[in-house]
């Protein structure tokens, strides 16, 4: 059963005119990854590469997160079609965990498929070894896409427009907390994202960038500890969400109010 | 099937179904009352939408909330009229059908037979974006009875279906209930209701006014004037004849003397003393009507009372 829900959502979150928005958002960056070396003359190819991957790639997956991720529950009670789901015979966490993994994928896809054009833009022709750097990138994309994700759904099953309080985690807290001192980039899911793609460390910055790149603060985190903590948060907010979701209201929005 | 035991509902200040105490079995039951008189609250706590704040609701024995063995046994026909629009008739209902449980093959056969039965064959390929507000009743019905439930509920089902949709829809209902269906529909418009059944549920601001036939629930307002006008071509005697009963509280002349309006008290026992009066005094009537004669009227006087 959860993989025809999964089926059916992914059919229903590939619709054209729901992905369009996303491959101009890919091309874009993939644009704009041709074209670094114009905007910043200086940069060598590997930190072009890092910079337009965490600038854009990274802020996508959070921004493509927090708008699939959000539509899982909520969009269904806005929509008012929440009834014809809930009354059928099937566990309420079944539907939840079918309709994530679709956003997942949906999500995961999308960037992984702007950090392969990116890859493509910025190594085209260069000699630098950059092995194992894409992998790397691709990995953390896809334990993004399943974090943000997470997170996501478990907000938008607390708050009624979650959509704005993740659009706030996802380009605020998460730019800024990595640059303040102390151990604050440890409540960051990009910390540790950037962690498991362990880009080589970039030397002269623009200071702008560098803090939107969320590299200012040092930060100290080991390979594992990013996998292990990223693998708790995505199991614990998963479960969470379906305990939530099995045990409490949710009825058609103006209902609600 | 269903037993609803003082259960009450509240959104936060504001009390959606106060204390309603009721069971529902096979057959075709009415939920009636007015806009904001909590049938959709009541449709939500039986198809387990909702958690009572107080008291119990029980289906099969079961708490419905979140309990996917309830839901194998029930079908919910919401009255909101919202949908998937990008997808057609067919793909929706089978869509539930999936979500019922049935394999591709046999939710396709059982789409293709819920779609005949709901006159929604030839139709049933276009989007539901472009689709009439009857066609759309008729595939929230579908979906409702794919599975072959042994209770549904219709939320305001008759709303925007024409008249000859609505005929065919009330026969479908029938036919259900015959088969030996618990289908309870709720609705405000309570002529339509009529047509449907005799069996009722009154609810007001959240309260259950009345359960039972419409003609138990008749005689709870024996007690209140009904209303009878007599068409005579003799109306001054006739006022004279009537004015003897014991049950006649007023009479009244209409304009230009063409009818008497009476108000009666236990009007099964003024019906019983009509034909004698009429028959011993030979009293020419033309016609005899009463504007109470509906379910508007038990509806007001219950209301009113």
């Amino acid at each position: 059963m959860v993989l025809y829900v999964f089926r059916q959502t992914l059919r229903e979150f590939l619709r054209s005119r729901r992905l369009l928005p996303w491959i101009f958002l890919s091309v874009l960056t993939f644009v704009l990854a041709a074209n670094w070396r114009e905007l910043s003359p200086t940069s060598g190819v590997l930190e072009r590469y890092t910079s337009v991957m965490s600038v854009f790639v990274y802020r996508l997956l959070a921004l493509a997160s927090a708008i699939y991720t959000t539509a899982i529950v909520s969009q269904e009670v806005e929509q008012k079609t929440i009834s014809y789901l809930l009354t059928r015979p099937i566990e309420r966490w079944r539907l939840l965990l079918g309709r994530y993994l679709a956003s997942v994928v949906v999500v995961g896809g999308v960037c992984m498929v702007t950090a392969f054009l990116v890859s493509s833009a910025v190594f085209a022709g260069s000699q630098v070894n950059h092995a194992g750097l894409l992998e790397r990138d691709l990995a953390a994309l896809g334990v993004g896409a399943l974090a943000y994700g997470a997170l996501f759904l478990f907000v938008s099953l607390l708050f009624n427009r979650a959509m704005l309080i993740c659009l706030l985690f996802a380009f605020g807290w998460e730019t800024s907390m990595p640059n303040l001192p102390g151990e604050l980039y440890r409540v960051t899911i990009f910390s540790y994202l950037q962690g498991i793609a362990s880009h080589p460390p970039l030397q002269a910055q623009d200071k702008l960038l560098a803090f939107v790149m969320g590299a200012i603060g040092p930060k100290t985190v080991s390979l594992a500890a990013c996998w292990i903590t990223m693998g708790i948060l995505i199991v614990s907010l998963l479960a969470a969400s379906c305990w939530w979701f099995t045990h409490f209201e949710y009825i058609a929005r103006e209902d609600a109010e | 099937m269903i037993r609803l035991d003082h259960a009450s509902r509240w959104y936060g200040q504001v009390i959606g179904l106060n204390d309603v105490t009721c069971q529902i079995g096979p057959g075709l039951t009415a939920l009636l009352g007015m806009n904001g008189a909590g049938k959709t609250t009541m449709m939500r706590l039986i198809t387990g939408q909702l958690r009572p704040t107080t008291g119990s609701v029980r289906l099969f024995g079961l708490d419905p909330f979140a309990n996917p063995e309830v839901y194998r046994h029930l079908g919910y026909c919401p009255e909101i009229d919202s949908f998937y629009e990008h997808l057609s008739g067919r793909q929706f209902v089978r869509m539930m059908a999936r979500l019922t449980g049935f394999s591709a093959r046999e939710a396709e056969q059982r789409t293709t037979r819920t779609l005949e039965r709901v006159g929604m064959a030839d139709r049933a390929d276009r989007r539901i974006g472009g689709y009439s507000k009857g066609m759309r009743q008729r595939i929230k019905l579908a979906q409702a009875m794919i599975h072959e439930p042994e209770v549904i509920l219709l939320d305001e089902p008759l709303n925007g279906l024409d008249p000859v949709g609505r005929r065919r829809f009330i026969d479908l209902l029938g036919d259900l209930a015959s088969a030996g269906a618990c289908i309870v529909v709720s609705s405000h418009i309570l002529y339509e209701v009529e047509q449907m059944t005799r069996s009722l549920l009154l609810l007001h601001r959240g309260r259950l006014l009345a359960t039972g036939d419409l003609r138990v629930i008749r005689s709870l307002i024996d007690k209140h004037p009904h209303q009878v006008r007599l068409q005579t071509d003799e109306p001054r005697r006739a006022a004279e004849l009537l004015a003897s009963l014991p049950n006649v509280v007023s009479l009244r002349f209409t304009p230009g003397d063409e009818a008497l309006e009476l108000e009666v008290r236990e009007p099964d026992k003024f019906y019983d003393a009509l034909p004698e009066l009429v028959l011993n005094q030979g009293l020419r009537l033309q016609g005899l009507s009463s504007p109470d004669n509906n379910l508007e009227s038990v509806f007001k006087y219950l209301v009113e009372a």
